[in-house]
């Protein structure tokens, strides 16, 4: 779950007390506009990403202007500002008008988790402003720390002394940047990033106030609910159908879901990580969906999360492919009468289509699912082949395809 | 054993060997060990370890975990657990937000822990680095989280989640093979795909796929290193990470030494296009960490390109990367031959494609994808072997007040369908095809109509005493409905019924034991012996058999070969019963094919006699003028096999008419018992039917709640149209209704229908009172166009006009929608609904009685009851059959909260 810009960063922020700079709504009035511009006689207008979209300045989507008409103007160009962003284009949901800031230096910012040391890292320089990775290796500086302890001050002022950074920004930056470990803590962050912190020179002192902002909030902490955001602006590239799904998300089983192929032909409930990626790879775009529904689903999740993906998928699909290695924990038993449960459910609902079923299974009680699955299948003379899983997964997956590609050519 | 390896790792390590994971001399304490998952796996592996549980902490629930070496003690806290056990290993089963609590308190109270297994999933990141944390400090290793936990298949002890499922011994095959598996499913199904290649393994670490990963690559080879009985190493890698990073360049850098072969199967190229994780939480790659990147970081270690199955022998000493785990055993013997290195066994099986159910129904699949069923691998043949003997078709039992598994009524075109078939199409039926079809879900072969014919009207046969009771519920006033309830009552669940229950039950078992599926497959019963009388304890010697069954018995044993079992029974043993053993076996051999099609339950086909005989008896009791009707008499005697090959449709129209009908009568006829099958579940003579079965009565009686659900209003009410009928007809002198004739003029008779009930309309509003609409007209749904077609009535009338059937009735209706519109008498052309249907058909089929004088009205407001019970009660069969067999005990009562009182 990411968060990108002012918008919504302003009063993250605010929650650690670390210095922003004044920031309004698409909804302004002129007035309030105004009045943004006497402070500092120009101000920044930004469109708002959902999502983690970054690289805004670069693609000259960030304006800075002087008059209420050239704010009311880049407003104009920018309300519904298209970017393309990691091969994706995506559009903007308004904008902000944010204080600007000058400043003599700009300072970047990181804390997440490293795979690496398995802790959290922090990364700084006082070169920010650009993309961190255009930086040489000497002007930015890595560390770690203990979470048990956390960021403390003495992190922070020797890496500022190995990148020899000027006295007089130190006092600012030490008393700020480890609030950002408390934020980042507290509230189910595992990174943020602040790029740049603009250095504003008041009186014969530094300031530090964070000019941009993302973050990126682990699904998995209920801490990131305090933040109380809207669940808009994580379902952006959400469909319909993977909200539904969500909603059904608990600890127990999985409920992960993606569409792959809103017009696929072949509709997949994938067991587990790894037939998630396997199935997932082979069947490319004939699959509607990418699924992990592994993790011993109880019978009534199960069924609804069938119930749902039939809704959605079943209509177009020649093949119902049912996906997994031999499970060790998972009932096969419990997950075959929920899907077949809704899949006869959905047949007395919305009448009989042709599909043909392929499952390829392993793990407890799979000769009760199979047969429990072939009952029914029979009941509703719908065409099937189960595997036991001493066939390759990959081959059963492949006969899928397979049967697809017969079904395309037989209509 | 506590081995300070910092500076080698970044991370605590204190596992020196593979040997150590997964040990003999473990003992383990499991959190929430009663919770869902523990209960079910903790046993499995407690039992295969040779009982490696010490004990389990289940918070506010002390009591004790059972296993089939003995009992696992519980506690409330783990205060408690350690007062009385020592345990170096905690598993934890725990909800994600209580597992780092766990964790600290495994560590506060354990000074002696040196693992944990977490086998949670979606712990939060920020737990994970405090466990690491934790951990670290203390000197504790952690496999997981999301792991199914870790197993040693020379040591013979798994702990944590259930790698091998309920049957580890069935995977953990001892061999040279240790597996790092980011997911949990394919640590064990390559354990499976391995074993076609020879190899087997020495131990199994499950690693979870979080973004932490607690026991990653590196310390995995380190001791992979240091364990002698390891060969190679096969990883599951997913993309996203550095830890295989990390890894190679610690080999590379001399910081590790590490010379076996690596397999290292990476997978999930595709989720480059994913911007949030679907599947494992950790496998979502940031920069220069997806799959590809992971795929090059191998490559430049071992030296080649990934491997080609095309080209096997181009893999690298150090081993080489694969795409698929189905290419890893390939890749494993193809580095192993590299290294003159020989397998760990003999191959076991392959992977090949190897269906063990299909059914491809009609479906003219090509040759390449019609993979012939193979037999499982033991034990999952016994256990297929086990379920198909579980014929027929098993339904999950729920409320069915509102429901039918048999009926419904199709809202867009008000067709009333039964089993998937409208009623209009089951109209173009006969009545014994209905009545078959109504219980078998399919329509009956051609060739087996005599038998149906000979069964329901041997069947049909009731004493005569029960037509006294008949006539003084008619003296009474009873309606059709009412004087059928006694009899019904009567019969109940009588002897014959339950024998052929009995009866259908022990030819079922012989055909299940001797997996005979095919009826036309000749069988020589008598070398069954054996196996027929394991089920049959009749007496040797001969049978007595009724008349006419027995060559009846004879010549359909040509046709199937379970008339050649009843009559090898009846021929060579002493059967009780008989005649009802004969014609179990008939309603056997009817049957059974939509028993092995999955359509019907073993109830439903143990019950078929049942029906039959409700049904066909219903026919006969409702017989106008008994002791007129000298065929009705005969069929009740049974007079001859020729009589009992009657259509049971001409049986029941003579019940009625006591006239031989004409085919195109008879047409007519069943059209009109087709069509009144069913109007859906939610009418009240279903409701009645469904009633009495949740109150689990007898089927007899189930027929009496459909019976009791009928009335004046329902059933009796078809006599409307007949009314209207016979008076817009008053004074035309009709001599057959069939033909139509220039003297009649139709288009008059409705213009004045029609200007008469513009003038009554006209009356009454006038006066302020209702008046009486016609009916037999216009519809809720088939509306509001400027001419109005019922489907259901355009559908039969073409049919009836392609058999060159004329009704002017009928034809009269129609006529008579269009002049109410011509005379503005309505806004538009209504429809002729199917009521007019049913009361113009049977108002034509009366039309020769009534005009003779056999008839008065009242009888023919009674005849035109009987008819609608005729196909309804056919119909009821079904919806008895689908209730009995999907219903639960009391599902139709209305809950106290949805009933009110009313003052």
């Amino acid at each position: 779950m990411r968060i990108t810009g002012m918008r919504y960063g302003s009063s993250i922020l605010k929650l650690a007390g670390f210095p922003i700079p004044e920031v309004l709504n698409s909804n302004a009035t002129f007035e309030e506009i105004e009045k943004l511009l006497d402070k500092r006689g120009k101000l920044v207008v930004k469109p708002v990403f959902y999502g983690g979209v970054g690289k805004k300045g670069k693609a000259g989507l960030v304006k800075i202007v002087n008059s209420v008409n050239g704010a009311m103007e880049a407003k104009r160009k920018l309300f519904f500002a298209e970017h393309n962003f990691h091969n994706e284009k995506v559009i903007a949901n308004g904008i902000t008008f944010e204080e600007f800031i000058p400043s003599d230096y700009e300072v970047y910012f990181n804390l997440n988790v490293s795979t690496i040391t398995r802790r959290v890292n922090f990364t700084l320089s006082i070169d920010g402003g650009v993309d961190i990775e255009e930086l040489p290796p000497d002007r930015i500086v890595e560390g770690s720390f203990d979470v048990l302890t956390g960021l403390k001050n003495y992190h922070i002022i020797d890496a500022l002394a190995k990148l020899k950074a000027p006295q007089e920004m130190v006092s600012a930056l030490l008393r700020h940047l480890p609030k950002l470990w408390e934020l980042y803590n507290d509230y189910g962050f595992t990174m943020i990033e602040l790029n740049p912190i603009r250095m504003e020179r008041v009186g014969k002192r530094l300031n530090a106030i964070a000019c941009d902002f993302k973050g990126m909030l682990d699904i998995d902490n209920p801490l990131a609910d305090r933040l109380n955001l809207p669940a808009e602006i994580f379902e952006t590239n959400l469909s319909e159908f993977e909200i539904e799904v969500n909603q059904l998300r608990t600890y127990q089983g999985q409920s992960d879901v993606a569409v792959i192929n809103p017009k696929g032909t072949i509709t997949s409930f994938m067991f587990g990580g790894g037939a998630n990626s396997a199935a997932t790879e082979i069947l490319s775009d004939k699959t509607t969906i990418s699924s992990d529904f592994g993790g011993n689903p109880p019978y009534e999740k199960m069924y609804h999360i069938a119930r749902i993906v039939y809704d959605y998928w079943l209509e177009q699909s020649n093949v119902l492919l049912i996906i997994g290695g031999k499970a060790n924990n998972t009932d096969i038993f419990i997950t075959f009468k929920a899907m077949f449960d809704a899949l006869r459910d959905y047949f007395a609902k919305h009448g009989k289509k042709d599909i043909y079923v392929v499952a390829g299974r392993g793990g407890p009680n799979l000769i009760q699912g199979f047969s429990y699955a072939k009952d029914i299948l029979e009941s509703l003379e719908i065409p099937y082949r189960f595997f036991g899983f001493d066939s390759s997964m990959i081959e059963v997956i492949q006969y899928a395809v397979n049967i697809d590609n017969w079904m395309i050519a037989e209509k | 054993m506590v081995v300070d390896k910092l500076k080698q790792f970044k991370c605590y390590v204190g596992i020196n060997s593979l040997e150590e994971i997964a040990s003999g001399d473990d003992k383990v304490l499991v959190m929430n060990i009663l919770g869902n998952e523990s209960r079910k796996v903790t046993p499995v592996s407690h039992v295969y370890s040779g009982g490696n549980v010490v004990a389990g902490v289940q918070y506010g629930r002390p009591g004790v975990m059972k296993t089939e070496i003995g009992e696992i003690p519980v506690y409330s806290r783990l205060a408690d657990a350690v007062k009385v056990h020592d345990f170096n290993t905690g598993v934890i089963y725990l909800p994600p937000s209580a597992v780092y609590h766990a964790v600290a308190e495994l560590i506060h109270y354990n000074k002696k822990l040196e693992k944990i297994v977490l086998v949670t999933e979606k712990l939060s990141v920020k737990d994970q680095t405090a466990i690491r944390a934790i951990a670290q400090a203390n000197s504790i290793d952690v496999f997981g989280a999301n792991s199914l936990g870790v197993a040693d298949a020379w040591n013979h002890v798994r702990i944590g989640g259930g790698l091998g499922g309920d049957r580890p011994d069935e995977l953990l095959i001892k061999g040279s093979i240790a597996i790092h598996s980011n997911s949990g499913n394919f640590s064990t199904t390559i354990t499976e795909y391995m074993k076609t290649q020879g190899f087997g393994t020495t131990t199994v670490v499950s690693s979870g796929k979080d973004t932490i990963i607690q026991y990653p690559v590196a310390e995995f080879l380190y001791a992979a290193q240091n364990d002698p009985r390891t060969r190679a190493v096969v990883l599951y890698i997913e993309p996203g990470g550095f830890y295989e990073k990390i890894a190679l360049d610690m080999i590379e850098n001399g910081e590790m030494q590490f010379d076996k072969p690596i397999i290292a199967c990476i997978t999930g190229h595709w989720k480059a296009r994913l911007t949030r994780a679907v599947g494992h939480a950790g496998a979502l790659a940031g920069s220069n960490d997806d799959a590809a990147s992971k795929e090059k970081w191998f490559d430049d270690y071992f030296g080649v390109q990934g491997f080609d199955p095309e080209k096997p022998q181009r893999v690298g000493k150090r081993g080489v990367h694969v795409n698929s785990i189905q290419h890893i055993p390939m890749a494993l013997k193809s580095v192993f031959d590299k290294l003159g290195l020989e397998t760990d066994f003999e191959p076991m099986g392959d992977l090949e494609l190897k269906p063990w159910f299909a059914n491809d129904f009609d479906l003219d699949l090509p040759d390449e994808l019609k993979i012939p069923v193979v037999k499982a691998m033991s034990p999952y043949d016994k256990e297929i072997a086990y379920v198909n003997k579980q014929l027929g078709a098993v339904y999950l039992r729920q409320n069915m007040r509102n429901a039918s598994g048999a009926s419904t009524m199709n809202v867009k075109t008000q067709v009333g369908e039964l089993h998937g078939k409208g009623v209009t199409e089951l109209s173009k039926y006969t009545y014994e095809e209905n009545i078959y079809f109504t219980l078998s879900k399919m329509r009956p072969d051609k060739k087996d109509l005599p038998l149906i014919n000979f069964i329901l009207n041997y069947l049909s046969s009731v004493p005569m005493q029960y037509f006294d009771l008949v006539k003084q519920a008619e003296k009474n006033g009873a309606t059709p409905n009412e004087t059928l309830m006694v009899p019904l009552a009567l019969i109940g669940d009588n002897d014959e019924f339950k024998s052929a229950r009995k009866f259908i039950q022990k030819i079922l078992s012989v055909y299940v034991e001797l997996n005979i599926r095919d009826l036309s497959k000749k069988i020589d019963w008598s070398k069954k012996e054996k196996d027929i009388r394991n089920v049959f304890k009749f007496e040797k010697g001969k049978s007595k058999v009724t008349g006419f069954l027995y060559s009846e018995l004879k010549s359909e044993s040509k046709k199937s070969n379970t008339s050649q079992l009843v009559l090898y029974l009846i021929d060579n043993f002493k059967v009780e019963n008989s005649d009802i053993f004969i014609l179990s076996g008939f309603i056997f051999q009817l049957y059974f094919q939509s028993l092995i099609k999955k359509k019907i339950t073993k109830d439903t086909l143990e019950n078929v006699f049942s029906y039959f005989s409700i049904v066909a008896k219903t026919v006969i009791l409702s017989t106008i003028k008994i002791d007129e009707n000298k065929f009705i008499h005969d069929i009740i005697d049974r007079k001859s096999p020729e009589l009992m090959h009657t259509s049971f449709t001409e049986t029941a129209f003579r019940a009625v008419f006591n006239t031989e009908p004409e085919d195109t009568e008879l047409k007519e006829f069943s059209t009109l018992l087709g069509i009144t099958l069913t109007n859906g579940p939610g009418t009240i003579s279903a409701k009645g039917a469904k009633e009495s079965v949740s109150a689990r009565n007898n089927i007899s009686t189930a027929f009496i709640g459909f019976l009791t659900n009928t009335g004046l209003a329902h059933g009796g009410n078809g006599f409307e149209g007949i009314e209207y009928m016979l008076k817009a007809f008053k004074n035309i002198d009709i001599e057959n209704p069939g033909i139509k004739s220039a003297d009649i003029d139709i288009e008059e008779i409705a213009n004045l229908a029609s200007k008469k009930f513009a003038n009554d309309k006209k009356e009454a509003k006038s006066k302020g009172v209702g008046y009486k609409r016609i009916p037999g007209i216009n519809h809720p749904v088939f509306k509001g166009k400027p001419v109005n077609i019922d489907p259901r009535e355009s559908f039969i009338y073409n049919e009836f006009e392609k058999s060159g059937i004329n009704n002017i009735f009928w034809d009269f209706y129609r006529q008579l929608v269009k002049s109410l519109h011509k005379q503005k008498v309505t806004k538009n052309v209504y429809c002729v609904n199917i009521d007019a249907v049913i009361a113009a058909i049977t108002l034509k089929l009366l039309w020769k009685m009534y005009k003779s004088g056999k008839v008065n009205e009242m009888e023919m407001q009674k005849i035109g009851f009987n008819l609608f019970l005729f196909g309804r009660t056919a119909g009821i069969a079904a919806e008895i059959d689908d209730h009995r067999n999907r219903g639960t005990d009391m599902d139709c009562r209305t809950p106290a909260s949805q009933t009110r009182f009313v003052v």
